[in-house]
């Protein structure tokens, strides 16, 4: 289940890519082989249904610990991530965390999924050894504990926007919301069907359905019956492309929003002219607010001739290292050992950071953070930016 | 109740239940002949659905000789599993748990192999899965809907005048009733249970062509949902009635459509394990109609036990 990124760069493809990225220092990088390599966890489904998502996740992870190293690392100790596969389950994500604490010692682990932040959430407060959520956005994970820190903006910040955005700069008012019945989807649906209230909208069909399934005709019909102007679905990207297929060949052409999950040209690929005019949340910044951002798009061409699937999210995962990197930097520079509960205090005294591809980012005290959220829609075949709400 | 809304549930509810058809046909033919609950059959099932995702999405080939090439591939998983496996648990006289254990390992062998070769995120057999849509009055009939029930009830005739017009057919059906009887009277009882593995590849085929021309399987979709199905069809319909489990299965497939209405769509899964124990509990020999209005029913079709004979366990 390891799957550990090389242990050396090579420095001509680190100052490639770093001036890809538009961060390459003046001169070359030197790297200074002192002190023990800093570990840190990172566990994120690389097989499953989400592994669509995790594998190009942990690509942005090992691109930021290759590019930090190649920058001399952390305090001149190099950074390296032990990568576990979760399978976006819990009970394989218990046991992969119990690993990466009991056998790999990290002070610090990033994951994601809410189903599975949840689990290990536990075991994090227990063993007192910091967890970083990415991309988990439940508005519960807040609420899991004093080690366990979201560097992900939560439904609550998103989908709070769309129910604004659609009342009152897309003139909806009468809103269906349908949702994959599990962590994500049933606190995702809540916070969207409150805002959507709240701005003054009426829901007229509030559904949950089981994942997977090969026909949501019914659920489809149910929803077209009450004549809805937007229907806003929270669900696994699979299921998303297979309800949105149904409800346009049941002739439907309403309105339908989602959330970051669904930023993914393969939805757009396999729906084809049906996901013309979807709408989805992201809550990284796009190309226009982050100088870094053209860089990175390039450096995905370029290694895999293509857009990551789940591009916020590959930004936010990106970042993630710069903040474990800055956690490291403090205890070091503060002579404090290097441990969870260091690490917690550490975040807890820098606080806000500013991150290549995410912008500033600054950590509450009710341990979440704020964004932007961006407004993504399809057209023409691919992600257009077509709104902002701070 | 908008009268459109109820005809589009039927409409799309019998479009919807082509896949659930076919699948319990063949897992209900098989265990007609062969006399083995077949859970297997999702592993045969795997290995049709990527070889199909191999020939039209890989290699892009065109429709007919995509569909050609899972065939072959199916038949001979088919014929393979039947020759070198149900065989050989026949003659060792193996019991229950024996077949049980083994086909459901067989399905799970072909599981893990199709997430380690072709990974575990879904896949679809079209590029696009949305199908043109024309309006027939207030219903919106897809393509797939159409191809979906014509291929389905077009399987269904020709199985049908299979098993009534022809030799082999007759054979099978003798070999159901009593294979001893029928191995008395000089029939192949080998050849009949390839033959019946065989039908049931064609049938999965084509479930198989239909499922992914809708929706994305995982690799293990055939076993969790499928397989779960054909046994609430197979035991409402009475083990042994073939044509009536693919009748059930429709039937099936309609009243979750419908079920929308009642209940929330997160509660449509439950309700197919709530069918199993009710089933199990009130309707072990299925559902007992008047015999005039019993489909296609073999007069002695009776719960079959799972093996031809009854024997000793594993030697």
């Amino acid at each position: 289940m390891t799957d550990r990124p090389r242990s050396s760069v090579n420095r001509r493809d680190a100052l490639l890519a770093l001036a890809a990225l538009g961060i390459a220092p003046s001169g070359v990088p030197a790297f200074a082989q002192s002190g023990e390599v800093l570990r840190f966890g990172v566990a994120d489904p690389l097989t499953g249904p989400n592994a669509i998502f995790g594998v190009d996740q942990m690509q942005a992870v090992r691109w930021a610990v290759d590019d930090i190293n190649a920058k001399g690392g952390v305090g001149g100790r190099k950074l390296e991530a032990v990568i576990v596969d979760h399978q976006a389950k819990p009970d394989v994500g218990i046991a992969v965390v119990e690993r990466l604490i009991s056998v790999d010692k990290v002070p610090v682990f990033i994951t994601a999924f809410s189903n599975v932040v949840r689990a290990v959430a536990p075991i994090a407060n227990r063993e007192k050894t910091l967890m970083l959520s990415v991309g988990a956005n439940s508005p519960e994970i807040k609420n899991l504990g004093e080690y366990v820190y979201t560097t992900f903006p939560l439904a609550d910040v998103d989908m709070r926007a769309l129910g604004t955005y659609l009342h009152k700069n897309l003139g909806k008012r009468r809103a269906a919301v349908l949702y994959v019945n599990n962590e994500t989807g049933v606190e995702g649906a809540k916070v969207v069907r409150q805002s959507f209230l709240d701005a003054g909208g009426q829901v007229v069909a509030y559904e949950g359905y089981e994942p997977e399934r090969a026909d949501y005709s019914g659920l489809v019909l149910k929803v077209r019956s009450v004549n809805p102007d937007v229907v806003h679905i929270h669900s696994v990207i699979r299921d998303f492309t297979a309800i949105v297929a149904q409800l346009r060949q049941l002739g439907s052409n309403v309105q339908v929003t989602s959330y970051q999950t669904a930023f993914n040209p393969q939805m757009i690929k396999e729906l084809g002219k049906a996901a013309e005019g979807i709408i989805v949340t992201a809550m990284a910044p796009s190309v226009e607010d982050n100088k870094n951002l053209p860089g990175y798009l390039e450096r995905w061409q370029k290694a895999h001739n293509r857009e990551p699937n789940g591009l916020p999210y590959t930004q936010f995962f990106y970042d993630s290292v710069y903040i474990v990197a800055a956690l490291f930097k403090h205890c070091i520079d503060n002579k404090l050992p290097i441990n969870g509960e260091n690490m917690r205090r550490a975040l807890l005294a820098v606080r806000t950071l500013e991150l290549p591809l995410t912008n500033k980012v600054t950590f509450k005290d009710d341990r979440s953070v704020d964004s932007p959220t961006y407004f993504w829609q399809v057209k023409g075949g691919r992600f257009q930016l077509v709104g902002k709400l701070d | 109740m908008d009268a459109a809304l109820i005809a589009q549930l039927a409409w799309t509810g019998l479009a919807s239940a082509s896949f659930y058809c076919l699948s319990a046909v063949a897992f209900a033919l098989v265990l007609k002949v062969n006399r083995v609950w077949n859970f297997a059959q999702a592993g045969v099932m795997v290995v049709a659905y990527y070889t199909l995702y191999l020939a039209l999405r890989v290699a892009e080939m065109p429709l007919l000789p995509a569909l050609a090439t899972a065939l072959a591939v199916t038949l001979a998983a088919s014929w393979a599993l039947e020759r070198h496996a149900f065989h050989v648990l026949r003659r060792r006289r193996s019991n229950v748990l024996t077949y049980f254990i083994f086909t459901i390992m067989f399905a799970q062998c072909a599981i893990y192999l199709a997430e380690l070769v072709f990974g575990t995120e879904p896949k679809t057999l079209a590029v696009e899965i949305v199908s043109p849509v024309s309006m027939v009055g207030p219903i919106a009939v897809s393509e797939w809907d159409v191809t979906a029930i014509v291929l389905t009830v077009a399987l269904m005739v020709a199985l049908h005048l299979f098993m009534e017009r022809t030799q082999a057919g007759q054979s099978l059906v003798a070999v159901a009733d009593n294979p001893e009887l029928a191995e008395a009277y000089g029939i192949d009882t080998r050849r009949a249970y390839v033959i019946a593995m065989l039908l049931a590849g064609v049938l999965i085929v084509a479930c198989m062509y239909l499922f992914g021309t809708k929706a994305a399987l995982f690799p293990s979709t055939p076993l969790t949902q499928l397989i779960v199905f054909n046994v609430i069809a197979t035991i409402l319909a009475g083990l042994g009635n073939v044509f009536a489990a693919g009748a059930v299965a429709v039937i099936l497939s309609i009243v979750q459509a419908f079920s929308i209405l009642v209940i929330e769509s997160k509660w449509q899964a439950l309700l197919a394990y709530a069918l199993i124990f009710v089933a199990i509990l009130l309707f072990p020999r299925g559902v007992v109609l008047p015999r005039r209005v019993r489909l296609f029913r073999s007069p002695d079709a009776v719960a079959a036990p799972v093996v031809a004979t009854p024997g000793k366990a594993d030697t």
